[in-house]
């Protein structure tokens, strides 16, 4: 059996790990576009930061590939996927056959159409590590960075270039930051914290015009700008998959065991649209864990032991300048039947919210509280009825000790997991 | 694998666990030295049951999960389980994104106080793999147990 993974990633390579847990003997390689083994892309922030250095980087040990008999192809884009013949062409000049296929092909940066952004010579995105060594090639002491997008990817990269450069500006089209992800309030705290690190804030307005050292805002404020950063957003990376005919929605689209509208080619991670048990709708839901659980979902459908993938929800656990936010589920809700419980203290910079419907707990964001969230999580994951817990999450900070004590033993005890 | 297990009726609450794994992780191994100079984060939370007429309590660590959901949401690669089964975390590849707290299902995963890393139980193994918290625990709340025998 030859099985064929395009992507080395989360996805990806946790794919290959349960093949091979699985089948000892087919052949299994994957395709990377990198030059660069595999690596947590959040990661890149920490390596433009000057935390984190590359050989620390390497997501496996070198060990792994060898053990596991898995080979990685470097610098080998996948160009073409015959679903006929079951082989790919790649961008190295060569064939490569399969019988299993994986489409884990990740998410590309969205750069919106901006007048005049060809005539400034240093512009970048912020997703691969390749970008973050173009950017510290470009950046000095008195470099004024211009970053569009006060998202994940832009706060990242504004938290790494603090310090590092003159001036780091930061603006979004919406009117706070982390958007997606954020409440008003939530965002407020945390702008005004990032803010005393000399990041500076533009917000609800757009880039009307690049010039060749500046940007022109919406609002007519002009930028002088150095290093030009689009940090907008992603998209799933699903150009490979269209070529090949398989079926696309807001990403490629697979059935439960993670197989595409293609017999014989899966697909995994940030490529993909996947149920979000929430909202019970089709989302991206571009997430570390989820490519990763997918991609171990695949592999098992792939060797041939039938495993459904049973939905995801939004979650994120992320810091900025020392401050941490945690959160999953719906954190802001737009519809009614919400209720909300907040307690926040301004001097301490923490904030609690959680949010409940019909009795289940469907979300909560944590501002510097992380203690066991991961509790709350399980609670949503589990859509465990809240009148059957011990007591009021509402009122208390949560523990184990929610729980009855017959669940209670049976997750400390007899579970899978206990 | 052998994973340590609490038993509420057994617990009073001490927090001698707490002081024996923050002393057995130290630099020193000494209970003062640890207190004093060293700032760590014990890998147990105790817990208290609060029922109407009594307090009841109970230490809990990492389950060591078979299926680590720790291990999945970290984007390092700084979690991994280990061939014995132990679920560790390579304090040097840990960045301290705290996505393993956002879904250990038992909160058994803690922000460090040390460094901008996380902590957890590792079962002592770099200590012998006998587990500090339950050679020390005065009223055998805590035992090192079989999970088959267990289950």
């Amino acid at each position: 059996m030859e099985y064929l993974i395009i992507g080395n990633s989360a996805a990806g390579i946790n794919c290959a790990d349960k093949i091979r847990s699985i089948d000892k003997t087919g052949k299994i390689t994957i395709l990377s576009e990198e030059s660069f083994e595999a690596y947590g892309r959040p990661l890149i922030s920490y390596y433009l930061a000057g935390k984190y250095d590359i050989e620390l980087m390497k997501y496996k040990p070198a060990e792994f590939y060898k053990n596991k008999k898995i080979n990685v192809v470097l610098n080998c884009q996948a160009q073409q996927i015959d679903t006929k013949k079951k082989e790919v062409k790649c961008s190295n000049k060569k064939t490569y056959k399969y019988d299993k296929l994986l489409i884990a092909t990740g998410s590309i940066p969205f750069v919106p159409p901006v007048k005049g952004i060809e005539k400034h010579k240093n512009v970048f995105t912020f997703l691969k590590l390749e970008d973050a060594q173009k950017i510290e090639k470009v950046i000095t002491k008195k470099s004024k960075v211009v970053i569009v997008g006060a998202g994940l990817i832009g706060l990242k990269a504004a938290e790494a270039l603090a310090g590092k450069v003159g001036q780091i500006s930061v603006i979004d089209l919406a009117d706070r930051l982390m958007a997606s992800v954020l409440d008003k309030k939530t965002a407020s705290i945390m702008q005004k914290h990032i803010e005393e690190h000399d990041i500076n804030f533009k917000l609800s307005v757009t880039v009307s015009e690049v010039s060749s050292d500046s940007v022109l805002l919406s609002d007519g404020t002009k930028l002088v700008c150095d290093v030009l950063i689009m940090a907008v957003g992603v998209r799933p990376n699903v150009a490979v998959a269209q070529n090949a005919k398989i079926k696309i929605n807001r990403g490629i689209v697979t059935d439960k065991y993670m197989m595409t509208s293609a017999k014989d080619v899966y697909a995994a991670g940030d490529c993909v649209e996947s149920l979000d048990v929430l909202s019970q709708q089709n989302k991206i839901l571009a997430l570390w864990p989820n490519a990763f659980i997918q991609g171990e979902t695949a592999g098992l459908n792939m060797a041939g032991e039938k495993t459904p993938f049973n939905g995801s929800f939004a979650m994120n656990a992320i810091g900025f300048f020392g401050i941490q936010l945690i959160s999953a589920g719906i954190i802001d809700p737009k519809e009614q039947g919400y209720a909300e419980y907040v307690e926040y203290d301004e001097t301490k910079i923490t904030f609690k919210k959680l949010i409940i419907k019909d009795d289940k707990l469907v979300g909560f964001a944590l501002l510097n509280l992380p203690y066991r969230a991961g509790i709350y999580t399980s609670i949503i994951n589990d859509r465990i009825s809240l009148k059957d817990l011990n007591y009021d999450i509402t009122k208390r900070d949560i523990g184990l000790n929610v729980f009855s004590q017959d669940i209670r033993y049976n997750k400390m005890f007899r579970g899978k997991n206990g | 694998m052998k994973k340590v297990y609490a038993f509420e009726k057994n617990c009073l609450g001490c927090g001698l666990c707490e002081v024996y794994c923050k002393t057995a992780h130290s630099k020193s191994k000494d209970i003062i030295k640890t207190y004093k100079k060293e700032n760590i984060q014990s890998a147990i939370v105790v817990e208290e049951i609060l029922s109407p007429k009594t307090k009841t309590y109970f230490a809990l660590q990492c389950r060591h999960c078979s299926d680590p959901k720790c291990v999945k949401a970290c984007i390092s690669g700084a979690m991994y389980k280990d061939e014995t089964g132990i679920v560790r975390n390579i304090k040097e590849k840990c960045v301290g994104c705290l996505s393993c707290v956002l879904v250990c299902p038992f909160g058994a995963v803690k922000k460090s106080t040390e460094k901008k890393i996380v902590s957890k139980c590792d079962l002592c193994i770099e200590t012998g793999g006998n587990p500090a918290c339950v050679q020390n625990c005065p009223n055998n709340a805590l035992k090192l147990m079989d999970e088959e025998e267990v289950k």
